[in-house]
């Protein structure tokens, strides 16, 4: 008897399905993997398991039990935890307040030593290392994490879902997570693993269910298949990765920081500690590391979002842009794909046609005067959903709301926007987050095309397989410093790794 | 199959409306059927009535457009009863001070300088809002108190009718008052300039450049931040415009309608401005209906405490429940919304 059996599930959101007679089964002490590409319904199908969405048909079994949640708190209940993409905790409490939170076996008066020293039981036998009384704002990521699974451990769970646990982890962090997986796997615990991350798919787990367009395609056995025949079951079709092939031209220099330092205000030490780098025509350089590591403040240097508190100089081509704002620097060939879509990048609320007006509105020919002319937005705005193929929310074409549209479809339009025959250099930061396979290799193609093209990119990317597949060189940062810079013939995951750590390499830390 | 969900949904509106009339009518001891009776013989039965409409309409409009404006382009200007009032006091400053100019320069200065003072009042909370990051919310409503209090102050001393000793302003001499265009009714131009505002404020809001910039701020200020477009600039646009607009509602009361500066003048116009906006769901073209329409509900209303003896604050009740359904839709669709939107 499998311990948990999804059968026959079906849900629909405005007519359409998001899981469509889905069957699932995992068994105790597995290690199962759930892959789709986005919108392939992957988390739909654990939020109705967890008694967020109810299913319109089909029955779920746990322990041979038929049951219907009608709450997570139901769920949690019956032994199913859940460690979600945004955790939810509370920055400002402690890690043991944080675990207490919500349980519901918690007496009125709190026996807080007890408590802590299960807490601490639990973290030790299973190598959840973390300190109970640190205060959880202070923690990394990743400790972060261990935190929300020592929460639903705390819980007396049989089943753990975990959603893209590894986006936002580092190499070393990583294999931490899974060697905890796997101590859980053998006390009899399950896993269900969310992810479409073939490689850490093809190590760690047992079996994988794949769902395309909300449908089961197939539950295969690890063992048995290869991340190329599940990259193809996922996809529906062979999808060919876009590499770097062609040669830059070292001669020429499209971007060059110079001793750029960013400070914040009231603090002493820089986010930015004296960075020198150098992009040239035709080259993708990529900066990896753990995100906060000064990615961000570096990428809104360069593009001018950041100009107070900012030291050194920065070029491009042969214009010096340092104080320059934000327009002169779009003016002069700088273009931005920035790290958060929603935010930074798009105005979910304003139609596509408005949000690829953001940086040409007061441009002949979309205005003149301070007039808008209505059939040159209109036929930009069809140009672009044509030539990217957007798929627009229904009758609603070029006038649907950003809001309303997927992540590879939000990102393409800042890419039209932003990818203009006019545009010397791209800073883009973090540009396939959150995408599916197909989206980020279209977004990869386009990065490889403004290269062939000449142009200079700077690609940021907490990714490691994709600033490896795309970058001529690569910079990495930890601590607001370049801690060392590699050429692709010589970097691999385990040098880029130690740098991302702090362990500085050989190399002079300066490109 | 979508229209069919829509026209259930406003029949269970109406019939829940209708449901809760009749019983606060039954409530107050009159016959439910002819106060209903009187109630739209009230608005339609004459002409003088039916123009009170769009004499109490007037003012709506222009507080309901400032609102609208200011919600839209992400001001929370809940300020408009305040700037209200300090434009019709400048207003009768200039009208009434100010008599060594011709009567035309008179009426357009106060026009301009009533436009400006609203502006200028709603300015102080955009000021506050940006260098020191107070909610402009708190700012604007208790910028309320202080100028409806200064004008309090302002019909007791400097602006004060010497003759009369009572605490308000001397009339408006009749040259500087706007001119009526419906013989026996109260009817005036100042409804016409109400709309002229209407597509004004829709045209830059929609057509320009400015008001592109406006609302950009307003959806996602960082998105402008990142793009090079000042987020400054956009709310001292949003602020003045919004407060002004209250002002030349001041400005127009005062001059077609009271032709005298007192205190509690406004009637809640700025206040219910807010309410306008919510009806119109912060579209200006829409603003006009919404405020027609809740005149017409408050002309009812009186004629049928004058006749029926129901108290005229059942309508208030209504509008009230109206407020709360039409926020129950918009927090109901937000949710589907947000269900749709976590299909990943």
């Amino acid at each position: 008897m499998a311990l948990l059996e999804m059968q026959d599930i079906s849900i629909s959101f405005f007519g359409s399905y998001a899981n469509e007679h889905v069957n699932l089964s995992v068994e105790a002490g597995e290690i199962h993997a759930l892959l789709g590409e986005n919108g392939a319904g992957k988390t739909t199908l654990m939020n109705i398991l967890y008694g967020i969405y109810r299913a319109e048909s089909g029955r779920i079994f746990w322990q041979g039990q038929e049951v219907d949640f009608r709450a997570p708190q139901e769920a949690i209940r019956a032994g199913i935890g859940m460690v979600h993409q945004h955790f939810s905790l509370v920055n400002a409490k402690t890690v043991l307040d944080n675990i207490l939170l919500g349980d519901e076996q918690v007496p009125f008066f709190l026996p807080r030593k007890k408590l802590r020293a299960r807490v601490l039981e639990l973290s030790e036998r299973y190598g959840l290392k973390v300190d109970p009384d640190a205060l959880v704002g202070d923690l990394s990521i990743g400790e972060k994490q261990r935190v929300e699974i020592l929460k639903a451990l705390y819980r007396d769970i049989r089943l753990l879902i975990l959603d893209e646990p590894t986006a936002v982890l580092t190499p070393g962090e990583t294999e931490q997570l899974f060697q905890v997986l796997k101590a859980l796997k053998e006390r009899g615990f399950a896993v269900i693993l969310i992810t479409h991350r073939m490689s850490e798919i093809m190590n760690n787990t047992d079996r994988i269910t794949v769902l395309r367009g909300g449908k089961c395609v197939g539950t295969l056995k690890t063992a048995e298949t290869d991340a190329a025949a599940l990259s193809a079951l996922m996809v529906g079709r062979e999808l060919e990765v876009p590499s770097n092939t062609a040669f830059c031209d070292d001669s020429k220099e499209m971007l060059s920081l110079d001793h750029v330092s960013v400070f914040r205000s009231g603090r002493k030490r820089a986010t930015i500690d004296d960075v020198t780098l150098s992009v040239h025509a035709g080259e993708i350089l990529g900066i990896a590391g753990v995100e906060g590591n000064g990615q961000k403040e570096l990428a809104e240097a360069i593009v001018g979002i950041r100009r107070r508190r900012v030291r050194g100089s920065i070029r491009v081509e042969d214009q010096d842009l340092t104080g320059t704002s934000v327009c002169v620097r779009a003016e002069r060939g700088m273009a931005y794909v920035p790290d958060d879509r929603q935010h930074d990048a798009l105005v979910p609320g304003m139609d596509i046609g408005e949000n690829l007006l953001l940086r040409q509105y007061n441009h002949v020919p979309f205005s003149s005067g301070r007039v808008f002319h209505k059939k040159a937005i209109r036929k930009n705005a069809q140009d672009a959903v044509d030539t990217y193929n957007i798929r627009t929310v229904g009758s609603l074409g070029i006038h649907s709301p950003v809001r309303m549209l997927s992540g590879g479809n939000q990102q393409k339009i800042v890419l039209a926007r932003e990818i203009t025959p006019g545009a010397r250099f791209i800073v883009a930061s973090q540009p396939t987050r959150g995408l599916d396979i197909s989206a980020s290799a279209f977004v990869h193609e386009k990065l490889l095309e403004q290269k062939r093209l000449g142009k200079g990119v700077l690609l940021i990317s907490a990714d490691l397989e994709e600033i490896l597949a795309l970058s001529d060189r690569i910079a990495v940062m930890y601590n607001g410093r370049i801690a060392g810079v590699l050429s692709r013939a010589e970097a691999t995951v385990e040098k880029i790794g130690l740098l991302m750590g702090g362990m500085t390499g050989e190399k002079e830390a300066v490109a | 199959m979508k229209a069919v969900r829509i026209l259930t949904r406003v029949l269970i509106y109406v019939l829940a409306l209708a449901a809760v009339s009749v019983l606060l009518i039954a409530a107050s001891g009159a016959d439910p059927v002819s106060a209903l009776g009187i109630f739209v013989n009230g608005i339609f039965g004459n002409k003088n009535s039916f123009c009170e409409i769009f004499v109490k309409g007037t003012p709506l409009i222009l507080t309901g457009l400032a609102c609208a404006l200011a919600f839209r382009t992400g001001f929370f200007n809940i300020g408009t009863e305040g700037q209200f009032y300090i434009g019709a006091m400048a207003a009768a400053a200039v009208s009434l001070r100010c008599t060594f100019l011709p009567p035309v320069l008179r009426v357009v200065g106060a026009f301009i300088i009533g436009f400006l003072a609203g502006g200028l009042w709603s300015l102080i909370a955009a000021g506050m809002k940006l260098r020191f990051n107070i909610s402009e919310i708190i700012v604007t409503i208790m910028l309320n108190y202080i100028a409806i209090n200064f004008v309090g102050v302002a019909v007791h001393s400097f602006l004060q009718d010497p003759a009369s000793g009572l605490p308000q302003s001397e009339r408006l001499a009749a040259e500087v008052t706007l001119p009526r265009i419906v013989s026996g009714t109260r009817l005036h131009i100042g409804f016409f300039i109400a709309l002229a505002l209407v597509v004004l404020i829709w045209f830059i809001l929609e057509k320009t450049t400015w008001g592109y910039e406006m609302r950009l701020v307003g959806l996602n200020p960082r998105a402008a931040e990142v793009n090079g477009i000042s987020v400054a600039g956009g709310v001292v646009r949003a602020a003045m415009l919004s407060g002004g607009l209250a002002g030349l509602a001041g400005v127009i009361e005062l001059m077609a309608i009271q032709k005298k500066l007192l205190e509690g003048f406004s009637a809640d116009c700025g206040y219910t401005g807010v309410l306008i906006a919510l009806l119109a769901a912060n579209r200006p073209e829409l603003v006009p209906v919404a405020a027609l329409l809740y005149a017409a509900a408050q002309v009812g209303a009186a004629a049928m405490q004058r006749q029926a003896n129901v108290p005229s604050s059942m309508v208030s009740i209504l509008i009230g429940c109206i407020v709360i359904m039409l926020l129950a839709r918009a927090w109901l669709s937000g949710r589907v919304s947000r269900r749709g939107k976590q299909r990943v």
